[in-house]
């Protein structure tokens, strides 16, 4: 079977090449491929009318519980010979109708046909339940395809996106069955699921198994309250709906159902469900199919109520309701596909699909107008067509189980519906004189007359001659529906039985509705509340009230305020450092005594006082000089408490901030009146402070915590020994942890990218005229630049012993360079550089890499330093210097590219 | 005295992010600048408190006495330039911003929407 | 130029993947030959070692797209150097072994990201870019008091040491205040809500080609770094109800806000945040199953959302609009495309045999384990989804376009998108080695702590 469906599927594919060459014929051509796969599939019959299964399996992912089983029983079986066979039909008759779609819109369609059909054949051999949602979802998604086949216009798009949402749905339905299936049982298969079906109803799982298989059912069949997809789907090509949206795809819901009837038995409320949706969707839909104006939706219609009748008889028990179900299956996708055909006949001669206009077509359309005729008695149930059997069958199903009266009644009332719709389709266009003339575009051709014919003959032919079908479909078919073998007498003529007592009582009714149809019709459509029983509009207004939704949801969460935004993100993190303490709800602990010293308060609260200070400043210069107050009390701390490296580094890096900074500064406006509003204030106030809090306790506890550093003891065990290094805090950065600065160069090293992209001036900039600055500062410059220069140069060369090193270093050549710009501009800054900061940066980053390089050769890892200690007084040599000189390099050329870049912006 | 550096730091931060909660851009600006310093100070007193000796090995020594932690230093170092540089790219794409539409307001460079254009579609059209 | 280099790195990363998998004791290179613990190391294990394959994989097709995306300007002001740059941050991040370093390599990936953002300097840009920066710097931020926090109680910083020390202790104010701070500061660098709203914006400003890098790799580092804190550090059972919140809360809300954009860039911008949320749940089950789930879940979503972006900016290309009310048509004009197109978009609507289809599939899985309602949330959004995928394609594929003529999309940008939808139909058709290597990551993520 695998082969088949794989052979099927290339063949699909190769459709465009094939529809591309042959053009109009091509339908004919196509049909090779589903009735070849019909006689593949009758090949199988010897095996299943033995009552046998036919299996398949090979593994695909077996740690997924996915495997790619098939199994062949008399219930596949028949879907197999319908889903082949009127696919082939279907393909025929698609090339017929869609003659005046270019070719390529021809080959979309055909491809997408024989797509299907795979995806179908694929959903009732699957055995593997995950196999299964495969194809199902593949019908659902070629099913979009086809419903908005026509994507130019508003409406199928609509009804498309309506068809997904719904069918889409209950596939995740579906899912969720499946993935519960597996949780309680550990298989996916569908077998398995079913004969296990007790301990599934057993475990947790039952209950929402159930219903989630329910609800996938309902919505691909198209059942109360989600049947109103349907009609809504026949803005399909014709030959699409009859093929899909009546003949097969909308059964498989039914297939559903009944593999798991079993399962669904076993609750105590899965057949009242089932049964009271049915009845349900059955009397909605004929009403409907009353008020029905247009050919293909009187037909929807009736589908619908047709698929509840189906639904109805697998909730009923009883051997006679699977003999039904299984009739009636057959005798629907019959008659019902002939219908369509002749309903897009009528639509591609007329180009008019509604009811009213049409008439007196016997003429012009004879060949069609007979198989409408003869699919109608059918699905009127007027013997001896198959569908007088099949009604005969759910009469007695609902005779024989052990319900109540009122599905019954149900049944009568909609099966009267029924005969009435197929009298109106029938005598409407074709017999009935039109009330205007109907213009005829299109003649009949033999790909459109052929395949209804076929489809109506069938079912005649059928029940004169049921002994093959029963033999080699219907009985497997029943057999594997009730899990026994059952006794099916398909005839017309059973003699007076109760039965036939109904449809006496069914077609008298039907004959009324017929007749008053008029009448009756105008009345249901005056009554407008009977739209609200159309959940359409429901469903219309949950999707509009979701757009809603999201449409205020995004703008309320996206009001476009960054500030709301950070605002919303702290409280998060203090919500969540909230919840966390509360969870642990571990003692805090505090840290050992510690005397204050007075000198090191002081100036930690004069770093407090700056941070106070620069969040209330209204002047932006007050608040940057307030941040530097922070930033430089900070780092006396530092140095108070044994980092000189820290301390020079948050030096420097204050001085360039403000230098930095002020070319900013001055530019913008200074004054700069609060933005928030009172309350505002005060919540932002409330944000920020509970942070600051929860930060203050979490030190605290953190202080507190028994503090072994192993590595760092073994930095200063080892530093000096292996590092070569006096500077524990260098050796760490250049040699144990040189990756981090690697990748902290980088991040300077792009920065300086980013500046030099984003400050780049498009336009040559006018030269800088030269600031009036203090002459003192002026005459000082040179001899100020000069010294820093040095003065980094030292910084740098002693870092691996003293406090200093490359990134310092770099900073304050920087500073060096900053002084010269402010004193004499940023020309003859650049100019005194004699190189583009950016490729300073360039060769930097090599250097502080390549240092890396040469022990790799050695086979040591990456940033292995090597060193050479000449002796006699000479100093050791190691690659850190050369890495140390290439973040010096990096930290220069990235800082002058922000210092040129920024002045330079700032004095346009 | 950690308590007294403990509470430094939460109050920096808290100044912090008072300040980035404006919408003057410039305050956010030197709000995050501000943060990394609080950030710095907290990595500090994660580091081992007890000596207040930096952490140089003396001449003539092999291994380093009693001193400060030198691990979080080389880590504070770290985050001092790379916060630092983020300073200093955010200063830059303020002075773009100011640049673009006069405003320091960080309502006004609104980033959502954008009019389309059909006659730019080549290679950096958008 | 820029195509070999990105081949050569997807071969090396490949070779990575390789050694990774067949190396039974741990492939560790330490920086320097420092003993471990003490240096700064790179280890080829997983999920890092995957994912840098992955990684490679974008960056390689995005190097294909910029043929027809990246003009001369833009390679001036230095496109190629900043992804570059980027690509190497994400790696780091994926092989680091320290997580001081993994905070180094998200600020390159960060300055990078900016560098990419205004690299055309428009007023959208520097709007995007502000925002990114200074919602970035925030959650950097949390992230480095995270990580001093826990340093400050354990004195280490070496992956395997923490989860080690941290799984053995009892918990304490420090390191639980460590796992929110980091849960917070992650979580905001993976685009969850409700610290995502950065992310829209600023993918929408981007040069496409560098939205779709973002896409594929900026969020899935931060979660990449989620799950190994979480998971790796704390051995999974540390602050999972307030990550299931998170999760849940993203994945439907972010769904929902995605319905109605109308700007395709911003559109997807939420569908990354809502895969995310996929993510989290899977990790927010706590259970070995539900961090399987995380990485297959994460290994698809960077290929397809990094698709989704390179198809958004052919669409713009050939109908010369980002607004889905301008575009359309390009079924019938670019079929070729539209193929292309189908595999991510029907992949994020989970439509089996997808990848998408079996990342959902693992993540409801481990939900109805652990969590039942993460698995209903996770099904809710999958729906929401379904719909907005069905939307963006019925408007930009189906819709015709008036009045203008829609332009071929350049053979580049189909082959940089093919290269992702054959990765993903790969994924979909043969789950079965990506699930083994999922499994195996989230092994190696729960041993990160004991042993090896």
């Amino acid at each position: 079977m695998l082969m088949l469906l794989v052979l099927a599927l290339i063949a699909a594919c190769l459709v465009p090449l094939v529809a591309r060459v042959v053009g109009k014929g091509a339908g004919l051509i196509v049909a090779v491929v589903p009735f070849a796969l019909l006689g593949a599939f009758v090949a199988f019959a010897s095996i299943v009318e033995r009552g046998w299964v036919r299996s398949e399996g090979w593994r695909w992912a077996p740690s997924l519980g996915l495997d790619l089983t098939f199994r062949l029983d008399g219930f596949s079986f028949l879907f197999c010979l319908l889903i082949t066979g009127i696919g082939g039909l279907v393909t025929i008759y698609s090339g017929g109708y869609l003659t005046d779609k270019p070719r390529h819109e021809r080959s979309r369609f055909l491809t997408l046909i024989l797509l299907f059909m795979v995806a179908m054949l694929g959903t009732v051999l699957a055995e593997n339940m995950l196999l299964m949602i495969l194809f199902w979802e593949a019908t659902s998604v070629l099913s979009f395809l086809l419903i908005g086949f026509d994507s130019r216009s508003p409406r199928s798009r609509r009804a498309a996106i309506m068809a997904l949402q719904v069918t889409a749905g209950g596939g995740l339905a579906l899912i969720a069955a499946t993935a519960m299936i597996g949780q309680v049982l550990g298989t996916y298969s569908m077998a398995e699921a079913v004969r296990r079906g007790p301990e599934l109803l057993a475990s947790n799982w039952g209950a929402p198994i159930v219903a989630c298989i329910m609800i996938a059912a309902f919505t691909k069949s198209a059942q109360f309250p989600f049947h109103f997809w349907l009609p809504n789907a026949m803005q399909a090509p014709t030959p699409a709906s009859a093929y899909l949206h009546s003949a097969t795809m909308v059964k498989l819901g039914i297939y559903l159902l009944a593999r798991f009837e079993p399962v669904i038995a076993g609750t105590a409320w899965g057949r009242n469900t089932l049964i009271i949706v049915a009845c349900i969707t059955m009397l909605v839909a004929a009403l409907q199919a009353l008020r029905a104006e247009s050919f293909k939706s009187a037909l929807a219609y009736s589908t619908i109520a047709s698929l509840g009748i189906l639904v109805l008889l697998v909730g009923l028990d009883g051997p006679a309701a699977s003999v039904a179900m299984i009739g009636f299956l057959l005798a629907h996708a019959l008659y019902k596909a002939a219908l369509f055909f002749c309903a897009g006949s009528v639509l591609h001669a007329t180009g008019t699909g509604t009811l009213r206009a049409l008439g007196g077509l016997r003429r012009t359309l004879p060949f069609t107008a007979l198989a409408c005729t003869l699919a109608s008695l059918s699905m009127a149930g007027i013997p001896p067509f198959l569908g007088f059997i099949s009604k005969e069958f759910l009469f007695e199903a609902q005779l024989e189980s052990s319900w109540e009266l009122a599905p019954l009644a149900v049944a009568v009332l909609v099966n009267a519906v029924m005969v009435g719709v197929a009298g109106v389709i029938t005598l409407r266009p074709f017999f009935l004189a039109p009330q205007s003339e109907v213009r005829i575009e299109h003649g009949e051709s033999f790909s459109l007359v052929a395949p209804p014919l076929l489809l109506a003959l069938a079912g005649l032919v059928i029940s004169l001659e049921p002994d093959w079908i029963t033999r080699v479909a219907i009985r497997p078919a029943v057999a594997a529906v009730f899990g026994r073998p059952v006794a099916v007498d398909v005839a017309v003529w059973h003699g007076p039985t109760p039965m036939l007592a109904l449809s006496a009582v069914v077609v008298a009714i039907g004959a009324a509705i017929v007749i008053w149809w008029r009448p009756l019709h105008v009345v249901l459509r005056r009554h407008a509340p009977i739209e609200q029983f159309g959940l359409e509009r429901l469903w219309e207004r949950s999707v509009r009230a979701t757009l809603r939704l999201s449409a205020g949801l995004t703008a309320r969460v996206e009001h476009g305020d960054l500030s709301g935004y950070l605002a919303t993100a702290i409280a998060g993190f203090v919500t969540l450092v909230v919840w966390a303490l509360w969870q642990a709800g571990a003692p805090l602990r505090l840290p050992g005594d510690d005397p204050v010293r007075l000198a090191e308060a002081a100036v930690a609260l004069v770093g407090v006082a700056g941070a106070l200070a620069a969040a209330r400043a209204r002047n932006l210069l007050a608040a940057m000089i307030a941040v530097g107050l922070t930033g430089f009390a900070v780092a006396i701390t530092f140095m108070l408490n044994g980092a000189p490296d820290l301390s020079i580094t948050q030096f420097t890096v204050e001085a360039l901030i403000v230098v930095l900074l002020t070319a900013l500064l001055l530019v913008v406006p200074l004054d700069a009146p609060t933005t928030r509003e009172r309350s505002r204030r005060v919540g932002h106030m409330a944000i920020a402070a509970s942070f600051a809090a929860v930060m203050f306790v979490v030190m605290l506890d953190m202080a507190g915590a028994t503090n072994a550093t192993p590595a760092a003891d073994w930095f200063g065990r080892m530093s000096y020994v292996a590092g070569k290094g006096h500077n524990v805090v260098n050796v760490i950065l250049v040699d144990f942890r040189g990756f981090d600065t690697l990748g902290e160069t980088s991040v300077i090293a792009v920065a300086a990218l980013l500046g030099a992209s984003l400050l780049h001036a498009r336009t040559r900039p006018d030269p800088v005229a030269a600031r009036s600055v203090h002459f003192s500062f002026h005459a000082a410059s040179r001899p100020l630049f000069w010294l820093l220069l040095a003065a980094s140069v030292v910084i740098l060369w002693r870092g691996h012993d003293q406090p200093g090193g490359g990134f310092v270093g770099g900073l304050v050549a920087a500073l060096a360079f900053a002084v010269l710009s402010l004193a004499r501009g940023v020309g003859e800054a650049a100019r005194a550089l004699r190189s583009s900061p950016v490729m300073l940066v360039a060769i930097g980053l090599g250097l502080a890499v390549a240092s890396g390089l040469p022990s790799m050769i050695g086979g040591a890892p990456f940033l292995t330093h090597l060193w050479w200690e000449p002796g006699g007084g000479l100093p050791k040599l190691g690659t850190t210097i050369l890495f140390d000189l290439g973040v010096y390099a990096v930290v220069l050329g990235a800082v002058l590219t922000f210092l040129f870049g920024l002045q330079r912006e700032a004095a346009r | 005295m950690t308590i007294l550096y403990a509470l430094t730091a939460a109050a920096i931060m808290g100044a912090a992010l008072y300040m980035i909660l404006s919408r003057n851009m410039i305050r956010i600006l030197l709000g995050l600048a501000l943060l990394s310093t609080g950030v710095n100070l907290m990595i500090f007193l994660a580091g081992d408190f007890s000596s207040r000796q930096p952490p140089l090995i003396r001449e003539g020594q092999q291994v380093l006495d009693e001193a400060a932690d030198p691990l979080a230093q080389a880590l504070i170092l770290t985050a001092i330039v790379i916060g630092f540089a983020l300073t200093v790219v955010l200063a830059t794409i303020v002075m773009r911003g100011w640049r673009a539409t006069g405003s320091l307001d960080v309502r006004r460079p609104d980033a959502p929407e954008q009019p389309d254009d059909p006659e730019l579609r080549g290679p950096d059209a958008d | 130029m820029s195509i070999a280099a990105h081949a050569a790195i997807l071969a090396g990363a490949v070779a990575l993947l390789v050694r990774a998998l067949s190396a039974e004791p741990l492939a560790v290179t330490i920086f320097g030959g420092w003993p471990t613990g003490i240096g700064v190391g790179f280890a080829a294990r997983l999920p890092g070692a995957v994912l840098v394959v992955v990684a490679a994989l974008i960056a390689f097709a995005a190097a294909l797209y910029a043929v027809a995306d990246i003009g001369a300007r833009r390679r001036a002001g230095g496109y190629d150097a900043l992804s570059l740059a980027m690509l190497a941050a994400v790696n780091g991040a994926f092989l680091t072994t320290d997580l001081f370093n993994l905070y180094v390599w998200f600020e390159l990936a960060l300055v990078a990201a900016l560098g990419l953002i205004t690299l055309d300097r428009r007023e959208a840009q520097i709007g995007g870019a502000l925002r990114y920066a200074a919602f970035a710097m925030l959650g950097a931020t949390a992230i480095l008091a995270g990580i001093a926090l826990l340093y400050g109680v354990t004195g280490t910083l070496d992956l395997a040491t923490l989860g080690r020390l941290l799984r053995t202790t009892p918990p304490s104010v420090a390191t639980a205040a460590a796992a929110a701070l980091l849960l917070g500061g992650l979580a905001l660098k993976s685009g969850l809500f409700p610290f995502h709203q950065w992310l829209p914006s600023s993918y929408a400003a981007a040069p496409v080609t560098a939205a779709a890098v973002f896409a594929g790799l900026l969020t899935k580092m931060g979660f990449y770094a989620l799950a190994v804190v979480l998971a790796g550090l704390w051995g999974g059972t540390t602050l999972l109800l307030p990550l299931g919140l998170i999760a849940a809360a993203t994945m439907v809300l972010a769904a929902l806000s995605a319905l109605t954009q109308t700007d395709m860039r911003r559109l997807l911008g939420y569908h990354v945040a809502a895969q995310v949320g996929y993510m989290a749940a899977g990790l927010a089950t706590g259970t070995a199953q539900g961090v399987t789930a995380a990485v297959f879940y994460m290994i698809h979503s960077m290929i397809v959302q990094a698709n989704l972006f390179l198809g958004i900016g052919a669409i713009r290309r050939a109908t010369g609009s980002w607004n889905l009310a301008h575009t359309g048509g390009m079924i019938r004009s670019n079929p070729l495309f539209a193929f292309l197109f189908a595999v991510p978009m029907l992949s994020l609507a989970g439509i089996p045999p997808l990848s998408g289809f079996w990342a959902k599939l693992l993540v409801v899985r481990a939900g109805l384990d652990a969590a039942p309602w993460l698995a209903v949330a996770a099904l809710l959004s999958a729906l929401i989804t379904i719909t907005s995928v069905a939307i963006l394609w019925s408007e930009a594929c189906w819709k015709s376009l008036r009045g203008r003529r829609v332009r071929r999309v350049p053979p580049a940008m189909l082959a940089g998108m093919g290269v992702l939808s054959a990765a993903t139909l790969a994924i979909g058709l043969m789950p079965e080695p990506v699930l083994r290597v999922a499994r195996l990551s989230a092994a190696a993520i729960a041993r990160m702590g004991g042993g090896a």
